[in-house]
């Protein structure tokens, strides 16, 4: 018992670690279901491709077993590789997968998301032979410095993930709250066909959602990779899984239920090891959106999602 | 009439002299092709390599497909087995269970297939061996260790590396001994090896009386600090990582680094991969200790040549490369043995063959016989320590 309870500092603090990653992928899903109503099951792979995108920054930067240049700016240039990389792919995907299926059948574009999530993931299993590859954290973080609070440790690497996932949702809050483009997106999102009468170009606006989206997926990505400390062509896969649980939690199509979804999701993950083996961990994060659905089928901010949205 | 007949005195001249030129050639492209002409003439023998060459194995896996490659080239420029061409059928079960069936089935239908090395995992050869046994395809695995493999009957079964009941015991011996650890943290991953080989390292340490405490992760997981914030709290003396993946074993060092917690630690034979236990946990695994079974062919003398070749051709060795290599130059040498007449090679004469291996010696430093359930005999078990950027021999 004793034990059990000295766990649960720490616990939490893996949870709102893992919950912030979860969060960024999971905006991303509920951006593009609100303005296109569609899963976008290759967001999970972008999210890989910008995990891989980050590591090749890296690894660009190192010579040997050191940085060619300060850990601050390596972190800089990684992010912005991921979310190049993620963003292009992003406005690729939307112009060639989906765009060309949009008025027809509604599972079209759904298949061909599972369509381009196999080529992502086949394609970096070829360039990568398979093989994992690993993020060198230690060059870009400070292994041996971390915050002591009440028996958790919390690494560097913790405390960026966390503080730059506020802050971008803070900013993606304002965006859509404050801007044109959001204003415009919300109207999209609320009624296409009306926001296309009173002169937003729909198109635009969507393709624009599928780039703030997809980067959003890359910062992820290379944050998974910092934190993970190993990535391969598979890590897609579950992050999907667990991004669109935390979207469906929080209320699809709802940003800021987007968010308090993967925050959730993280810490029931992690909460959830106290009481069941850490082997059973997915299996608790899908229970969790079982029980979610049934007794609030639309999803824990939906109602709001539909008065707002 | 007469067109038709000229038609097939220019074809018949066209043939002889083609004839001429080929055997010219022949005679001319190696010496000894008139001799082994017959041999020459029959058909291929196909030895099936049966390991992960795709997915999160594949580091190991496909260094164990290049030392295969590099014994079959030295084997046929060596004359093949008995004149006969030796070729190699890749099946990638990439550590994958149900993968390893259906490549077993592969291998089995194509009736050139005389013999399989691999697979390499203990799970993948428990899923297999049934097909195999089926198809009377004798298999010689590198490096599964499950101690059931050789149990139940199966007589095509043969390994050449000691099972998790030897390297267990001797573990645990490691542990009270020289470390004198009180309490150990166990994590498996739920393969037949990882698990396979924590069950016996458990006994062991049960039975001497130290504490464990055990908890499992999957091949698939990437997020390591639900687990190791257990493993913060229950403070033990040492962290066993009964883990098939080096690659994983790394991401966890690296990631219980993160959580403040410094423990000693320990695995098995299949962690002792320079490239992806030391490098890729950028030197947090200094000091881990991990058993192998046989001495490391680096200090085998007569394993030089292959080390140097294997390197310079594909670089820094897997640890499973010289175990591989010698797998297959054992299912060779047995498919020599096997008939003096190489037209009339069988399935069953290989593995009869192979069966008999007695007093091998090849490149690990032990020579190599099997016992009637397939299990090597002599190999022992070393403990080796993680130091600098290599391993160096404790025990």
């Amino acid at each position: 018992m004793d034990l059990f309870l000295m766990q649960i500092p720490q616990q939490i603090v893996n949870g709102v670690t893992l919950g912030s990653v979860y969060a960024l992928l999971a905006l991303g899903y509920s951006m593009v279901y609100g303005v296109l109503k569609m899963l976008n099951f290759a967001h999970g792979s972008v999210f890989m491709v910008g995990a891989f995108a980050g590591w090749g920054a890296l690894s660009l930067l190192t010579r040997g077993n050191a940085l060619t240049m300060s850990p601050a700016l390596a972190l800089l240039a990684m992010v912005a590789a991921g979310v190049a990389a993620t963003a292009l792919l992003g406005a690729t995907i939307e112009r060639l997968a989906y765009r060309p299926l949009r008025g027809g059948s509604r599972m079209a574009p759904l298949i061909s998301a599972l369509g381009v999530s196999i080529i992502l993931e086949n394609a970096a299993m070829l360039l990568t032979s398979g093989r994992a590859k690993t993020y060198q954290t230690e060059l870009i973080f400070p292994q041996d410095w971390a915050v002591h609070v009440a028996g958790a440790t919390i690494s560097a690497t913790r405390i960026a993930m966390f503080a730059s996932s506020v802050a971008i949702m803070i900013l993606l809050d304002m965006v859509v709250s404050r801007t044109k483009f959001g204003r415009a997106m919300r109207a999209t999102s609320q009624d296409a066909e009306a926001a296309e009468y009173i002169g937003i170009r729909t198109a635009a606006v969507i393709a624009g959602t599928f780039i703030i989206g997809s980067s959003l997926a890359g910062v992820a990505g290379v944050m998974v990779g910092l934190y993970y400390t190993q990535i391969d062509f598979m890590i897609g896969f579950s992050a999907g899984l667990k991004a669109f649980t935390a979207a469906v939690l929080g209320g699809i199509g709802n940003f800021r239920g987007a968010a308090a979804g993967g925050l959730l999701l993280g810490l029931a993950e992690s909460i959830g090891v106290l009481i069941a083996p850490p082997v059973y961990k997915d299996a608790i994060v899908f229970a969790v959106l079982i029980v979610t659905l049934i007794l609030r089928p639309s999803g824990l901010l939906g109602k709001q999602a539909r008065a707002r949205a | 009439m007469k067109a038709r007949l000229l038609n097939l005195r220019r074809t018949l001249s066209a043939l002889v002299a083609l004839t001429t030129f080929a055997a010219l050639m022949g005679f001319a492209g190696f010496p000894g092709a008139g001799l082994v002409h017959s041999a020459a003439n029959l058909s291929p023998i196909k030895i099936g390599a049966a390991g992960p060459y795709s997915g999160d194995l594949s580091k190991i896996g496909l260094d164990g497909l290049n030392a295969i490659r590099m014994a079959v080239e030295e084997a046929n420029a060596a004359g093949g087995v008995r004149g006969r061409k030796i070729e190699i059928v890749e099946a990638d079960d990439a550590g994958d269970s149900s993968k390893a069936i259906l490549v077993a089935e592969k291998l089995a239908m194509d009736r050139a297939v005389l013999g399989v090395v691999g697979p390499m995992n203990s799970s993948t050869v428990e899923a297999a061996l049934p097909t195999y046994q089926r198809a009377g395809l004798a298999i010689i695995s590198q490096s599964a260790t499950k101690p059931s493999l050789t149990e139940t009957g199966y007589k095509v079964m043969h390994r050449i590396c000691p099972r998790d009941d030897a390297q267990g015991p001797a573990s645990a011996e490691f542990v009270v001994e020289v470390l004198k650890a009180k309490s150990v943290y166990i994590i498996d991953d739920k393969t037949a090896y990882g698990q396979g080989l924590s069950d016996e390292v458990e006994a062991a340490l049960k039975a001497s009386g130290i504490k464990t405490v055990r908890s499992q992760i999957t091949l698939e997981d990437r997020d390591f600090s639900p687990i190791l914030t257990r493993v913060k709290v229950a403070k033990p003396d040492l962290l066993y990582l009964g883990l098939a993946n080096p690659a994983q074993a790394a991401s966890i060092i690296k990631q219980a680094a993160g959580l403040g917690i410094s423990v000693k630690l320990m695995g098995g034979d299949g962690l002792k991969e320079k490239d992806q236990l030391i490098a890729g946990s950028a030197g947090l695994a200094e000091g881990m200790y991990v058993t192998t079974i046989g001495r490391a062919i680096t200090e085998v003398p007569e394993a030089a040549e292959f080390i140097r070749k294997f390197e310079g051709k594909f670089g820094a060795m897997s640890v499973f490369s010289g175990q591989t290599y010698e797998a297959a130059r054992i299912l060779i040498d047995a498919m020599r043995r096997a008939s003096a007449d190489p037209s009339k090679l069988t399935r069953a004469l290989v593995m009869e063959a192979l069966g008999k291996t007695a007093g091998y010696k090849g490149i690990l430093g032990f020579p190599i016989s099997f016992d009637s359930k397939g299990d090597v005999i002599g190999a022992g078990i070393y403990v080796y320590q993680a130091k600098g950027d290599d391993f160096v021999l404790v025990r």
